[in-house]
């Protein structure tokens, strides 16, 4: 391919990088941005974790009976036992008898229920030096102990949030490379676009919808591009840096693992952390103490706050440990000020000391991207530059189609069809497939078995339905016409909230005047009041595409001809 | 209400300004909401000491590192919100033409 010069062969790279990775990018920003309130989606979805968010309960009287009756993951034991296992030091240990070797427990502002976790040892490790856990997890109502029936998808935080980050294709972590693909060339996309936007500071504000659409599209991706900017580039930039050390550059796992593990024995004893269980079997202290005494030593610098993770390492060992981290809801960085206290008396070994810069500008990053702050408004924000990136990547589909469709009916090409079916798919498709998913949450019976994989079966099941409609009905791009596809997905996104909306009422008795006033619980009435602003918004956008179909445009002409 | 409350909708009011007065600074847009011709420099000045009071309201109401972000988004909000208005209803732009922003007094037509 031969360019006259840069400019032409930047928007080569941006026209057709922005295409191929730009569905992926669509899925990103969109379930990014759901994911800014994915604890919310969790509570609507699963209505007996309706209530206020709840601190750390007490360890020695709640959480510890919750770690003890805990078991290990079936499937995981079944995978990686075997794996694990030393048949020539002894029979397999089963499952239910496995011992924990590290307990922990996280919680967030936004969490009623909390998270818990176990890391089971196994007794005879085939490679002793690994770290050989068989793993438990758990959500539990704090208040009572209760555990959260695992077969209630959290569909906030397990299902729209990993989407957003891996596809959730999580065959050989393809979903993350494919996820971190698209974001390196996102960045290479927003400086080559950067580069070919003639008058990036003149059409700064420039939105001329009463042009062409071709050149309306331009002007609102040129517009909703340029205005989040920097949210576009530190939102791709953070993604690959979370994420680098360990899926894209894992050199810690593979060719410096020796390395690796010699700095994490080096590093245990600089600290006075122990790296190893010392075989020698010890009870532990009251972690409700050791907590006490972390909140302490944080007010005494200024920073009072709330536990958000603790964790008992080399549990039921003389060398256990207790690690407590705070909650950093008040700022950005995710700084956490640990505090290491001996398992059997309750002594502090460690205070991690204050950062340097370079950690601290990574943790700065790093918080940015997973605002963990409590800041409401900061969070609409970023609703908002995520929706702005769906915007921008929509409009570069419609104005990749409209740009050629015409040159391609003439040449009877499918190139444009595809295109434009593909197009549908990932702009209205997937909001297709997360509403019919929140749907189906309300309309399928509480008490089935494995309820959540029903659900995520509905959201596979709905996309592939709407890349199926959207292709069926792509014959007219072909012919250089509209695919009506959107228009008939436009109207299904008016239907499926308000249905959403109405059996969440019907199923749970939260309606909005009680959710908004009565009775005030704002994740649900968020939930709800956007899922009818996104009706809303798609009955006026039908509206639109109405007015400007083929149908209509030739009743309006007949009207001007008989006139 | 508190004192963090009221610096945060100063900086949403200022941030919403100031991009306005940078939108009106181009004359394609001065002439979606007057007559006559923009008083350029001015209307760049002010957008840019409206900007710079939206970050000190914006550091006033919260922790430095949280007011960047939340600077910086309401910045992309205002421009989008401007550039909406500008492409629906450019007359109700019309509220940032004050007297000493007008160029009547300030240019010869």
């Amino acid at each position: 391919m031969k360019f006259t010069n840069t400019r032409q062969a930047m928007a080569w790279l941006h026209t057709w990088l922005g295409l191929i990775l730009g569905f992926v990018l669509m899925v990103c920003f969109f379930f990014g941005a759901l994911s800014v309130f994915d604890r919310e989606i969790d509570r609507w979805a699963i209505p007996e974790t309706r209530f206020d968010p709840q601190p750390m309960p007490s360890f020695d009287n709640l959480l510890i009976n919750v770690f003890e009756r805990s078991e290990p993951d079936v499937d995981e034991y079944n995978l990686m036992m075997p794996q694990f296992h030393n048949p020539a030091a002894g029979e397999m240990t089963p499952r239910t008898e496995l011992p924990a070797d590290e307990y922990w427990a996280y919680t967030t502002h936004r969490d009623p229920v909390l998270l818990m976790g176990i890391g089971f040892r196994v007794p005879h490790p085939l490679k002793p030096d690994e770290h050989n856990h068989i793993h438990g997890s758990m959500t539990i109502d704090p208040r009572s102990g209760d555990n959260i029936p695992s077969s209630s998808l959290k569909i906030g935080s397990d299902w729209f949030y990993p989407l957003h980050y891996s596809l959730n294709l999580n065959w050989n972590y393809i979903g993350f490379f494919i996820v971190g693909i698209a974001a390196f060339f996102m960045l290479v996309a927003l400086v080559s676009g950067v580069w070919i936007h003639r008058r990036i500071f003149r059409e700064f504000f420039t939105f001329r919808k009463e042009k062409s659409i071709r050149r309306a599209t331009l002007d609102l991706h040129n517009m909703s591009g340029v205005v989040a900017l920097p949210f576009h580039f530190f939102f791709a930039l953070t993604g690959l840096i979370i994420f680098a050390g360990f899926y894209y550059l894992p050199v810690t796992n593979t060719m410096l693992k020796p390395l690796h593990n010699m700095h994490e024995a080096i590093e245990s004893e600089a600290t006075g952390l122990p790296h190893e269980r010392s075989g020698i079997n010890a009870s532990l202290a009251s972690v409700d103490a050791m907590v006490g005494e972390a909140k302490s030593r944080w007010a005494a610098r200024d920073m009072a706050g709330e536990v958000g993770f603790l964790m008992v390492h080399h549990v039921g060992d003389k060398n256990s440990y207790v690690s407590i981290y705070r909650a950093g809801s008040d700022r950005v960085s995710l700084v956490g000020e640990g505090i290491h206290f001996k398992g059997t008396t309750g002594e502090v070994l460690r205070e991690d000391p204050p950062h340097s810069t370079a950690e601290g500008i990574a943790e700065f990053l790093t918080g940015l991207h997973l605002q963990h702050f409590e800041h409401w408004f900061l969070r609409w924000l970023y609703v908002l530059g995520g929706l702005l990136g769906c915007v921008c990547i929509a409009t570069g589909f419609i104005f990749f189609t409209e740009k050629r469709k015409q040159q391609h009916a003439k040449n009877n090409s499918q190139g444009s069809r595809i295109v434009d079916a593909f197009a549908v798919t990932t702009v209205t498709g997937i909001v297709v497939a997360a509403v019919t998913m929140l749907a189906a949450n309300r309309i399928l019976p509480g008490d089935l078995a494995n309820k959540g994989d029903w659900e995520k079966w509905i959201f596979c099941i709905a996309l592939a339905l709407s890349f199926i409609h959207a292709t069926i009905r792509s014959a007219p791009v072909a012919r250089g016409e509209k695919n009506p596809a959107w228009l008939e997905q436009c109207l299904l996104l008016v239907l499926l909230p308000v249905i959403a909306v109405i059996a969440n009422w019907l199923t749970t008795g939260d309606h909005l005047l009680k959710t908004m006033f009565t009775d005030p619980y704002w994740a649900v009435a968020g939930v709800d009041l956007s899922l009818l602003a996104l009706a809303v918004i798609c009955w006026r956008v039908a509206q639109r595409l109405r007015m400007n179909s083929p149908s209509a445009l030739v009743a309006k002409s007949d009207i001007a001809y008989d006139s | 209400m508190t004192h963090e409350t009221l610096w945060l909708i100063s900086a949403i009011i200022l941030t919403g300004m100031a991009m306005g007065w940078m939108a009106l600074s181009k004359p394609t847009h001065w002439k979606q909401v007057e007559k006559n011709a923009p008083a350029v420099t001015r209307l760049r000045v002010a957008g840019w000491i409206a900007l710079l009071l939206s970050a000190i309201c914006s550091l006033k109401a919260d922790h430095a590192s949280m007011a960047v972000l939340v600077w910086l988004m309401l910045i992309s909000a205002a421009s989008i919100s401007t550039g909406m208005v500008l492409s629906m209803k450019p007359s109700w732009l019309r509220i940032l033409t004050f007297c000493w922003l007008s160029p009547a007094i300030f240019t010869k037509r």
